[in-house]
């Protein structure tokens, strides 16, 4: 218990570094700036900045990833409130009350509130992701080989599942995704395997894979389409602030939707555009003014913010745990833990405790810059959210081309983004999953050790994968991991259902934006 | 059922086909995993075939096309397409600040931005990767071979 407060202290010693101050401030207001806009999602936003963090400490890495999917979440709330358009399908529900609000000339009071709940969602998530991380961590210290050939395929039975609008479609992407993570020399006996010139040797780099699969494909989805104009983004006059009676008002939101949020993220398969439905949801059934709803009420707008930040650290838990990210952008975090030389689990909270420890107290502080530069500079992101796709295309090329080549330097890692950016377009034309390839990549190469090694111990006896109770364990984990894309759509269906019910609202149109 | 989704199957069994043919050359140890992943696809994709089969018979065959590529503006997505792979071409010779202008300027002027505009995107993205990149976190950008000859 000492250890673990020295080590929560000295996290935020180390967290307090003006570096990590300045790449907190730099990541949320990159995040923020990312999530106004429509069309760009939190994931492409980290896959995006992943190859600037690899030059720093792993930590300070992390804090960028963190700060920019704090802040994309945030964001998608500001183009929600003001122009109707969410900017991240996490703020799909915010549209309805904010720019209820908007029209009724308190865009900053909305705005406000969206900060406000947004900030103690994401603050109160840093709560479960300090005392749950440790707990869990320690669970996969009993896991040896064949447990963790299991846990991969859980891994990639739920993201799978996530997103995609046809289950098996979705394992299909996981498998093809397995496949391609077998290029490159065998990890055992250093055979070479699938490689059409050595540069392969290493296998398929991850991180050009994600830049591809996740912003060079969005490129070219926003390219196909007719370039129309944003819609004026609303000037406010009114003060950015609540009363104190408002703000008591939201209090019990706030804490109902971190509940439901947290519980969201940490649940692997659900993610922040069902939690903002169902933390919308929850706000209208214990509101005292039900009346309001659909005209522009606070509480609407603080259940579903704080409701979507609040998966943020929730959907950490697993992540870092037991490597299965929850949703997309946990999936190109894990990644960018991954490059790093790390691997999610107790190594963590054993031999990296200190790096991890000043993660969280980055990610807890991060909040408070959440709320500091999203209050300043609301106005300035007004006006960023009406960029034009026009402008977008051509830029995100150019930064997926530099990121790309930033990692070994080499122009075959561009020739390599741009082949999985073609092929991730192809794949979400087709409704396949590209969140699935990216942990296929990335889980492939634990699964098949852990295959391998526990099938060289048995002398190849298959009963060796079917020998431990967290094996059988984890083939039930994987059986509801499949089966839990039907229970989440439903889910999703229903608030969303009850979310737009009497408010005349049309949820196809607010969520139609796509996004990874 | 969608005829577009005949594509995604064909595709999928070329996939496997391509890799069990390579398989097979690889020694028996080595071997292992990729036959999991080929069996493991393969009959994924099986299984898709079979529901494509059964909901063709109760609902019949629809096109997807028009689904799949509605909206969709060809000259726009070709020129932006081709415009990238250029790019590409352009940094492996001339390195990255000349093809990074030309390649944004050309695309924006097509994506009919107002040259204003598009002059402040170039030079936005141009100052954000040199002293993001290149200054701060000492990225080495390609230089490109006609210009590396050039330079000696």
């Amino acid at each position: 218990m000492l250890e673990t407060l020295s080590l929560m202290g000295a996290g935020f010693l180390n967290a307090l570094s003006p570096i990590n101050l300045l790449m907190m401030a730099g990541g949320v207001a990159m995040g923020i700036v990312i999530g106004c806009m429509p069309g760009l999602s939190a994931a492409m936003g980290v896959a995006l900045m992943l190859p600037m963090t690899f030059t720093m400490k792993p930590e300070t890495g992390l804090i960028v990833l963190g700060a920019i999917y704090c802040g994309a979440i945030f964001g998608g709330s500001i183009s929600a409130i003001l122009i109707h358009t969410p900017g991240t399908p996490a703020s799909a529900a915010t549209a309805i009350e904010g720019y209820q609000m908007t029209l009724r000339g308190q865009a900053g009071k909305a705005l406000f509130t969206a900060c406000y709940s947004s900030f103690w969602g994401g603050l109160l998530s840093c709560i479960s992701l300090y005392f749950f991380s440790p707990l869990l961590a320690k669970l996969t210290l009993k896991f040896m080989s064949a447990e963790y050939f299991w846990l991969s395929i859980f891994g990639l039975t739920i993201i799978a599942g996530v997103s995609s609008k046809s289950i098996i479609k979705g394992l299909m992407s996981g498998a093809l995704g397995l496949l391609i993570s077998t290029i490159g020399l065998d990890p055992i006996s250093g055979v070479k395997r699938f490689m059409p010139s050595s540069y392969f040797a290493e296998g398929i780099n991850t991180t050009c894979a994600l830049i591809g699969l996740f912003s060079m494909s969005q490129v070219f989805i926003l390219a196909e389409k007719k370039i129309k104009a944003r819609a004026q983004a609303t000037k406010f006059t009114d003060k950015m602030s609540l009363s104190r009676e408002e703000r008591r008002i939201i209090r019990p939101t706030i804490f109902r939707s971190w509940i439901i949020g947290n519980l969201i993220g940490i649940l692997p398969g659900a993610g922040a555009s069902i939690a903002c439905f169902l933390g919308y949801n929850t706000s209208r059934q214990f509101s005292k003014h039900k009346e309001q709803f659909g005209k522009g009420s606070i509480e609407g707008v603080a259940g579903s913010e704080a409701a979507n930040n609040a998966v943020t650290g929730g959907s950490l838990i697993p992540t870092l745990t037991l490597g299965i990210p929850g949703e997309s952008v946990t999936a190109v975090l894990m990644g960018g833990l991954v490059i790093q030389g790390l691997t999610p689990g107790p190594e963590l909270f054993g031999k990296y405790a200190p790096m991890t420890y000043t993660f969280f107290a980055g990610f807890v502080l991060v909040q408070f810059f959440m709320l500091g530069i999203g209050l300043i500079g609301c106005r300035g992101f007004a006006q960023i959210s009406r960029l034009s796709d026009a402008i977008l295309i051509p830029c995100v090329t150019v930064l997926c081309f530099v990121g790309s080549y930033a990692i070994h330097k080499n122009i075959m890692d561009i020739v390599v983004m741009l082949t999985f950016g073609v092929l991730g377009y192809l794949m979400r034309k087709f409704d396949l999953n590209t969140a699935a390839v990216v942990l296929a990549l990335i889980l492939g190469p634990i699964g098949e050790k852990g295959l391998r090694n526990a099938l060289r111990t048995s002398r190849g006896d298959i009963k060796v994968l079917f020998s431990s109770v967290v094996c059988w364990v984890l083939i039930g984990l994987c059986i509801v991991g499949i089966l839990s894309p039907i229970f989440m759509n439903r889910l999703e269906k229903q608030a969303e259902k009850d979310a737009v019910a009497g408010t005349g609202e049309d949820v196809e149109k607010l969520t139609e934006e796509d996004s990874v | 059922m969608k005829k577009t989704d005949i594509g995604v199957v064909s595709f999928m069994y070329i996939v496997c086909a391509f890799f069990y043919y390579h398989m097979t050359k690889l020694k028996a140890s080595s071997q292992t995993y990729p036959r999991f992943t080929i069996i493991l696809l393969f009959g994924l994709t099986t299984l898709y075939l079979i529901q494509m089969i059964v909901a063709a018979k109760k609902y019949g065959v629809e096109s997807g096309v028009n689904e799949v590529f509605k909206d969709f503006q060809p000259a726009q997505f070709f020129v932006c397409l081709c415009a990238t792979i250029l790019y590409l071409v352009g940094i492996y010779f001339f390195g990255f600040y000349i093809p990074t202008v030309i390649f944004m300027a050309v695309v924006l002027l097509y994506l009919r931005v107002p040259p204003l505009y598009a002059a402040i995107a170039i030079v936005v993205i141009v100052a954000l990767i040199y002293f993001a990149f290149q200054r701060f976190l000492g990225v080495k950008l390609p230089v490109g071979t006609i210009m590396k000859a050039l330079k000696k």
